[in-house]
């Protein structure tokens, strides 16, 4: 009698116990998934700077303005729909059921038994955000602040999420058919999000005085050193984006990527670090630019996110040289091509993320996946690769077009001449500059 | 000990007006409705800042 009274209260005791650890494991990761969610609000802090400092002085606050109402658009629609594309379209262009997900369920708001529902929302949510700021510093200078924000909730709450439910669901046919990898999101974010601005700025066309007798001419950012810390900020924010890549599972295992194969944060750490020092080196050689040198970090991180948890880091250094050059180099050929891209994100995020996703194929083909999927191929990354071209370019330029039948896409030639900060915004970047003939109050 | 709070007042979703499924759809609305009109409202700005600099 009394070693059964024992054998129950340690049971009761280890009982207990569990309760306890499982309570604590859920709530780490709702910890770890919140310092990402904040992490990655330092990209737009990034991308803020950036884009104020590439503009030219009376753009400034017009263009930081646009970046920060881009965050705070995409926010609410994707709650109202982001979430649920995901949720729903796993499987194509047929929505499942995802009720769940929909902005009057009752999980899409605070629950005492629901430890992941609202932190992963917040993550994507963000991740949707960069797509935005992706944009953005793109078209600076001439599109009109309501047109932009249009397209930005287009991408940043519909289009990168549908890829994301193809390519980054547990049940994305892009995963179950072609057994896609693309961990870090080099394709489902950064590719999409490229494609994307290419076909706004077939439409959107150069910045005056960009070309002159269809020479392209440098236009200078009006503040280079912020431009520089911008894009640290980015890149300190990329451990935020890349850390949310990961799947921090409860129970016994461990880290798994999105994909539910085993993996870990060291293996992300290597090369997430081996890449943006490839980047930084390639593009400096390629430029000697310090615009691009930092970018170069961008572009290497890009460069080996599809295969973080795959890549030796030499092999992962390697890459991001290489694809510095390419970056460069399709930045280069399509500002030779008519395409003003203000900051080269087409080549950093677009080009680089497509090719990207295709070397996952080139140096990991035949790597296993779980749960019954194809092994990552070469053939399966390219397939994968095309399709998120396509689905970034297609609504991209289509409703880009609409927009600009519709005169609503570009500010007009004049305003354009005399600075949107002088048109739009009710302040100055920097009043003690502007002239006493022209300075208001 | 070793328990946490599953239930609050014998519900798990525990918000403003969580009951009413009526009243979250027209909180969405709300939602919806405030972003569309914020584009509007810039689109009016638009107009009349680059008509006051012709």
């Amino acid at each position: 009698m009394a070693t059964e009274t024992t054998l129950e209260s340690l049971q009761a005791a280890l009982d207990a116990q569990q309760a306890v650890f499982n309570m604590h494991q859920a709530m780490n990761v709702e910890v770890f998934y919140w310092w990402c969610t904040a992490i990655m609000v330092m990209i737009h802090a990034g991308f803020l700077a950036y884009e104020m400092g590439a503009s030219r002085s009376k753009n400034a606050l017009a263009a930081g303005v646009k970046n920060i109402l881009a965050l705070a658009v995409i926010i609410p629609t994707f709650y109202l729909f982001g979430w649920w594309i995901y949720n729903a379209f796993p499987a194509g262009i047929i929505p499942a059921e995802a009720s769940g997900a929909l902005p009057w369920s009752t999980s899409m708001g605070p629950d005492v038994q629901d430890m992941g529902s609202g932190i992963f929302w917040a993550a994507f949510a963000l991740f949707g955000a960069t797509t935005g700021s992706i944009l953005s510093g793109a078209v600076i200078e001439r599109i009109r602040v309501s047109a932009f924000l249009i397209l930005a909730i287009l991408l940043g709450s519909a289009i990168w999420i549908l890829a994301g439910a193809w390519g980054w669901h547990p049940d994305g046919w892009m995963l179950t058919k072609f057994g896609y990898h693309d961990v870090g999101a080099s394709g489902v974010v950064h590719a999409i999000a490229g494609f994307f601005t290419l076909g706004v700025l077939i439409n959107l066309g150069p910045r005056v005085g960009k070309y002159v007798n269809g020479v392209a001419q440098q236009i200078k950012a009006h503040n280079l050193p912020m431009t520089l810390i911008g894009l640290m900020m980015i890149i300190f924010g990329f451990f935020g984006f890349l850390g949310g890549c990961i799947i921090f599972n409860g129970g016994d295992t461990g880290w798994t990527t999105i994909y539910n194969t085993p993996t870990n944060l060291s293996a992300f750490a290597f090369n997430t670090l081996m890449g943006f020092a490839g980047g930084v080196i390639g593009c400096y050689i390629a430029t000697r630019d310090p615009f691009w040198t930092m970018s170069g970090g961008l572009v290497g991180i890009i460069s080996v996110a599809a295969g973080l948890d795959l890549y030796d880091p030499g092999l992962a250094f390697i890459i991001a040289i290489c694809m510095s050059f390419v970056a460069v180099g399709s930045a280069k050929f399509l500002e030779k091509m008519g395409i003003d891209d203000a900051v080269g994100a087409v080549g950093v995020h677009g080009i680089t993320g497509f090719i990207a996703v295709i070397l996952v194929g080139v140096f990991a083909g035949g790597t296993p996946n779980v749960g019954g999927n194809p092994d990552i191929t070469l053939y399966g990354q390219t397939v994968c690769a095309i399709v998120i071209a396509i689905l970034g370019f297609v609504p991209g330029y289509l409703v880009s077009l609409v927009l600009k039948k519709l005169d609503m896409l570009r500010v007009p030639a004049n305003v354009e001449d005399l600075g949107l900060d002088e048109v739009e915004i009710l302040a100055h970047p920097y009043p003690e500059t502007v002239p006493s003939s022209t300075a208001k109050s | 000990m070793g328990t946490s709070i599953t239930t609050w007042e014998n519900v798990s979703a525990y918000f403003t007006f969580a009951d009413s499924p009526m009243a979250l759809v027209l909180f969405s609305i709300g939602v919806a409705g405030i972003v569309v009109g914020l584009i509007g409202s810039i689109m009016k700005h638009e107009k009349e800042a680059f008509k006051n600099h012709k």
